[in-house]
C-alpha cells in the first residue's frame, strides 16, 4: 500500500469513528443533566423584540409580559392594581396620579420607583415605536411627584387610559442609562440602550433574560426575588422559540420537546396531534376579527344597499364551520371578548331574498345584475394567509347567487398595505384580521372607522364620516366607564347601520399543548390582551 | 499560464462580477413594493418616526446617492443597519454565517464521500445490480427536494427511532462553548469542550444529510458516466493487460479522469447549498444564514438583502476558483489551455 493510500484509508477510518462517536456520544451528551429544571417551551413566529419601546407583536408582547411589570394588570373581566396600588384622576380627566407599591425589586436589585415609571413613558414616546402610538396623541408630560407617586398629564381626556396602561412596561432607569451607546439618534441619551435591550432586560417581571439569539430564541429564567406571588410549579425557565415549520413543531410536540405550539399550526396538524395522548388543543380568542372591508367610496359599494345585499348574501356558516372551525361568528364590529362590546347590535346573516331586495333598492339596479361585468367587485386576499383564499372563494360563490361578479386577487401583504394607503388604489374589498391594541372597544373603533386611521391597513372602508369621528372621539374622552361603554354601543349600532364591513368571524388562536402543563388559557380562562395568554405567573408544569 | 496568475486573473473578474451584482440587487430591492421604513417602525408609528428611519437608511436620497453611501460603508467593513434585527448587518453576518458554513462543510463531506462510493460502484459494475441500485438511489435523491428529506429524516430518526436530536444546535441542557470563531464545532474544540463538539456534530448529521442527498446523487451519476466512458479507453485496456490490480486501475487510472466533470459540479453544489439550505434550516431550527436571508427578504430589509446576496455571490466566486484549481491539478492539460 502506498503512503497516499494509507493516509486516505486512515482518514476514512477516522471519519467513520467520528460519526460513530457522534451518534453514541450525542446520546450520552443529552443524558447530562446538571440540574433538574422545569422548562416551558413555546413556539412563536419571529422576530421577537424584548425592548418595551420596540416590541408590539404577539411574541414580543408575550416576552414583555413575563420580563416586565405594568402599572395595572388585566384580568378576564377588568383591570386590577399591580405596580400601582391605587390611583386618582382629576375631574377633567387630564391628570392621572398613580401611587406605587413599595419594595418592588428590578432584576438588577434596585427598587422600582416613580422616576422609573416616568422615564419608561418618556423613553417610549421619544423612540416612538412599539406601543407608543397608544399614548402619543394624549400624553403631555409624566413626572415623579415623589419616590412612590407618578403623575401623567394628558393633552385631552382619554377614557381608556387605565386599560391602555397594561402596555406600559416599566424599565429600570439606571440600568438603561448605564447601557446607552453614544452617539445615537436620541441626543444625550445616545441610542437609549436600544441595542443592549435587544438581548437584555431591565425589568422587574417574574422572569429575567438568560440568553437571547435574535433569530432563534429568548431564554428566560425565574427571578427569585419577584415581588408578587406566583402559582406553585411555575416553570423555572421559559423558552420562546422561533418556529416556522409545522412538521417540526409536530415532531417536537410528539417528543415532548415543546410544551405549547405556535398559533400557526394548520388544522390537519392540530387534528393529528390532538389524537396523541398527552396533547390537547386549546382555542383562545385573539381579541380580533376577520373582516371583509368594503370601500364605501368606490362604485358600486358606495351604495349602502349594495353593501347590505353583499352582507345578506354571504355564507357565514360555511366559513365558521369548515374554514375556521372553532371560531365563533362575529357579533358586530367588536370581538365579543373585548370590554365595551355591545351584545345587542343586530348582525347580518345569510338571506338571499333580503339580499336581492336590497340590490333592487340600490341606484345601480337593474344594470348591476343585467351587466354585472360593468360592476365587477375586486376582492384582495393576503397571499401569506392561505385560509383567506377559501373565504374569498366562498364570497365569490355567494355573490354569483345574486348576480354579482367577483374578481379574486391574491395579493402579497406588502403590496396590500401599499394599496390600502391610498383611496384610489384601495380595492373594493380586502380580507384582513384586525385586533384591538388595548382591551377596549375604543381601540378597534378608532383604528377601523376614524378618519385619521384611513391610510392604515386596518381600514379599507374609507368611511371618512365626521359624525362617526365625533362619536368615537366623544367616547374616548369619556372617563366614566359605564358612560363610555354606552357610547361604544351607540357607535357599534351606527356602524352596523352603515354596513361598511362584512364581519366574518372572531379570530381564534389554536395551540397544541402538553397536558402536563396546567395552562389557564387552555382551560378557557383567558385574558383578552395580546401576549398575556402565556404568562409564567399563572402556568404550572405538573410532574410528568 | 502560471497557476498564481490564473487565480489572480479569476479573482479580478470575480470583483467586477460582485460589483455588478451589488448594483443589480441594490436597485432591485429598492423597486419592490413596500416601504421598509414603515415596516420597521410598525403600522401605527407616527410619521416622524418613519421619516427618522428613512433618513437613517438614506431612503430620502436618490438611489445613486444611496449606493454611494452604501459603498463607502462597505469599504469600512460596515454592511449597514438591519431593520429586521435592529442592529448592524455585519454583526448578523458574523453570527449566522459560521453556523451555515459548518453545516455546509459537513454536507459537502457527506456529498463527496457518498458520490465517490456510489459513482465508483456504479461505474465499475456498470449494467449490473450495483449500478441499478445506484441508479435507483440517484433518481430518488435527485427528485426528492432537500426539505422533504429533512422532514422524513426528522420523523424517522427523532420520532420512530429516536437516535438523533429533533432540532437546534445544542441539547437543551448543554452549555454552549464561548464564541470565538462563531463556528460552534471549532469553538468547542478550541476550548477543549469535547462534549459540546460531539453534541453539535450530533445535531448536524440529519440536516447535513438532508442537504447533500440531491447533489450526491447527481455527482454519482456524473462519475459513473465518466467511468463507463473511460473504461473503453486503450490505456485502461493496457493497464489491465499488464496485470495491474483491479483496485489500482480503478482508483488511479479510471477514477482520476472520470472525476473531473464531477468536481466542477461538486464545487458549485457545495456553494449552492448555502442558498438551498433555507428550508432545511427551518425544519431543523438551525440558526443559519440561509434562514436569515429569507427572513430579511420578507421584511424588505434592504441592507441585509444586499449583504446576503453579495456574500452568496462571493462564496460562489471563491468556490469557482477553488474548483478550477482542483480541476487543473487533476488534469494539467486544462491549465495549459
Amino acid at each position: 500500500m502506498t503512503t497516499k493510500e494509507s493516509v486516505i484509508k486512515r482518514l476514512a477510518i477516522a471519519f467513520c469513528m467520528m460519526m460513530i462517536v457522534t451518534a453514541f456520544g450525542g446520546c450520552l451528551g443529552e443524558g447530562k443533566t446538571p440540574e433538574k429544571k422545569t422548562i416551558l417551551r413555546a413556539g412563536f413566529a419571529w422576530p421577537t423584540y424584548i425592548d418595551p419601546a420596540e416590541g408590539s407583536d404577539y411574541s414580543s408582547s408575550t416576552a414583555l409580559c413575563n420580563l416586565y411589570d405594568p402599572l395595572v394588570f388585566p384580568t378576564e373581566t377588568e383591570i386590577k392594581p399591580w405596580v400601582a396600588k391605587n390611583w386618582d384622576v382629576s375631574s377633567d380627566g387630564k391628570v392621572w396620579t398613580f401611587y406605587i407599591n413599595e419594595g418592588i425589586k428590578f432584576h438588577s436589585g434596585r427598587e422600582l420607583t416613580a422616576k422609573d415609571v416616568a422615564f419608561s413613558m418618556e423613553r417610549l414616546l421619544t423612540i416612538g415605536r412599539g406601543f407608543s402610538y397608544i399614548y402619543a396623541p394624549y400624553i403631555k408630560s409624566s413626572n415623579a411627584v415623589d419616590k412612590y407617586t407618578v403623575k401623567f398629564t394628558l393633552d385631552k381626556p382619554f377614557g381608556p387610559f387605565l386599560s391602555s396602561l397594561v402596555r406600559l412596561y416599566i424599565v429600570d432607569k439606571e440600568e438603561v442609562l448605564s447601557h446607552i451607546k453614544t452617539p445615537g439618534a436620541y441626543g444625550e441619551y445616545g441610542d437609549f440602550a436600544m441595542e443592549w435591550l435587544l438581548t437584555h432586560d431591565a425589568g422587574s417581571g417574574p422572569y429575567k433574560v438568560k440568553d437571547v439569539k435574535l433569530e432563534e430564541y429568548v431564554y428566560m429564567e425565574r427571578f427569585k426575588d419577584y415581588w408578587k406571588e406566583m402559582v406553585s410549579n411555575a416553570p423555572d425557565e421559559m423558552r420562546l422559540l422561533a418556529l416556522a415549520s409545522p412538521p417540526t413543531e409536530r415532531t417536537l410536540l410528539m417528543n415532548r420537546e415543546l410544551e405549547i405550539s405556535s398559533q400557526w399550526l394548520p388544522e390537519e396538524i392540530l387534528r393529528s396531534v390532538d389524537r396523541i395522548e398527552g396533547i390537547d388543543v386549546a382555542s383562545i380568542p385573539a381579541g380580533g376579527s376577520l373582516y371583509l372591508m368594503m370601500h364605501t367610496k368606490k362604485s358600486p359599494l358606495d351604495d349602502i344597499h349594495v353593501r347590505k345585499a353583499i352582507s345578506y348574501a354571504f355564507d357565514y356558516e360555511t366559513v365558521v364551520r369548515y374554514i375556521f372551525p372553532g371560531s365563533p361568528s362575529a357579533k358586530g364590529p367588536i370581538p365579543s371578548i373585548i370590554l365595551g362590546w355591545s351584545s345587542d347590535v343586530p348582525v347580518y346573516y345569510q338571506d338571499l331574498a333580503k339580499a336581492e331586495e336590497e340590490l333592487k333598492a340600490s341606484k345601480y339596479w337593474p344594470g348591476i345584475t343585467k351587466h354585472p361585468e360593468n360592476y365587477q367587485i375586486e376582492l384582495h386576499w393576503c397571499a401569506e394567509v392561505p385560509a383567506e383564499e377559501k373565504v374569498a372563494v366562498v364570497f365569490a360563490e355567494c355573490m354569483e347567487k345574486i348576480g354579482l361578479i367577483t374578481s379574486v386577487v391574491k395579493t402579497p401583504w406588502l403590496k396590500m398595505v401599499e394599496e390600502m394607503g391610498d383611496q384610489e388604489t384601495s380595492p373594493h374589498i380586502v380580507v384582513v384580521y384586525v385586533s384591538s391594541h388595548y382591551p377596549e372597544a375604543g381601540s378597534i373603533l378608532e383604528s377601523k372607522y376614524h378618519s385619521k386611521s384611513a391610510l392604515s391597513w386596518e381600514q379599507n372602508e374609507w368611511l371618512l364620516s365626521d359624525e362617526i369621528d365625533m362619536m368615537i372621539e366623544d367616547a374616548l374622552s369619556t372617563i366614566d366607564q359605564e358612560a363610555r361603554f354606552a357610547k361604544y354601543g351607540e357607535i357599534q349600532w351606527k356602524i352596523m347601520e352603515l354596513c361598511p364591513t362584512l364581519m366574518v368571524c372572531e379570530q381564534t388562536m389554536k395551540f397544541a399543548y402538553q397536558t402536563y402543563v396546567k395552562w389557564p388559557a387552555g382551560e378557557g380562562i383567558y385574558i383578552p390582551v395580546m401576549g398575556y395568554a402565556i404568562d409564567g405567573r399563572r402556568i404550572q408544569i405538573l410532574p410528568h | 499560464m502560471k497557476l498564481s496568475t490564473y487565480v489572480i486573473k479569476r479573482a479580478g473578474y470575480a470583483i467586477f462580477t460582485l460589483i455588478g451584482l451589488s448594483i443589480f440587487v441594490f436597485v432591485l430591492a429598492r423597486v419592490l413594493p413596500g416601504d421598509p421604513a414603515r415596516m420597521a417602525a410598525g403600522p401605527r408609528a407616527p410619521s416622524w418616526v418613519v421619516e427618522q428611519l428613512r433618513e437613517q437608511l438614506w431612503l430620502d436620497k436618490p438611489i445613486y446617492t444611496q449606493y454611494f453611501y452604501w459603498l463607502k460603508d462597505i469599504i469600512h467593513g460596515d454592511l449597514g443597519y438591519s431593520i429586521y434585527t435592529r442592529r448592524s448587518v455585519t454583526q448578523d453576518v458574523i453570527e449566522y454565517l459560521p453556523a451555515s458554513i459548518q453545516l455546509i462543510i459537513l454536507a459537502g463531506i457527506f456529498e463527496v464521500i457518498g458520490a465517490l462510493i456510489l459513482g465508483v460502484m456504479a461505474g465499475r459494475y456498470s449494467y449490473k445490480w450495483p449500478d441499478n441500485l445506484t441508479r435507483f438511489i440517484s433518481y430518488i435523491g435527485i427528485s426528492v427536494p432537500a426539505f422533504v428529506w429533512a422532514i422524513i429524516f426528522q420523523l424517522l430518526f427523532t420520532w420512530v427511532m429516536p437516535i438523533f436530536p429533533t432540532s437546534g444546535m445544542f441539547s437543551p441542557l448543554m452549555i454552549p462553548p464561548p464564541e470565538i470563531t462563531g463556528m460552534s464545532t471549532l469553538d468547542a474544540l478550541i476550548t477543549g469542550r469535547f462534549d459540546a463538539f460531539v453534541d453539535v456534530l450530533w445535531h448536524m448529521v440529519l440536516p447535513a444529510l438532508a442537504l447533500c442527498l440531491g447533489g450526491m446523487a447527481q455527482d454519482a451519476r456524473i462519475i459513473r458516466a465518466g467511468m463507463v466512458e473511460n473504461q473503453e479507453k486503450d490505456y485502461i485496456a493496457m493497464a489491465t493487460s499488464h496485470g495491474l490490480p483491479e483496485r489500482l486501475v480503478t482508483s488511479k487510472y479510471l477514477l482520476k479522469p472520470s472525476i473531473v466533470p464531477a468536481v466542477t459540479v461538486m464545487g458549485m453544489d457545495v456553494a449552492s447549498l448555502l442558498g438551498n439550505a433555507f428550508l432545511v434550516e427551518i425544519v431543523f431550527m438551525w440558526p443559519g444564514f440561509s434562514k436569515y436571508g429569507i427572513n430579511v427578504m420578507l421584511s424588505k430589509d434592504l441592507n441585509a438583502i444586499v449583504a446576503v446576496v453579495l456574500i452568496m455571490g462571493l462564496i460562489f466566486a471563491i468556490a469557482n476558483i477553488i474548483v478550477d484549481v482542483i480541476v487543473i491539478h487533476l488534469d494539467p492539460r486544462i491549465g495549459g489551455k
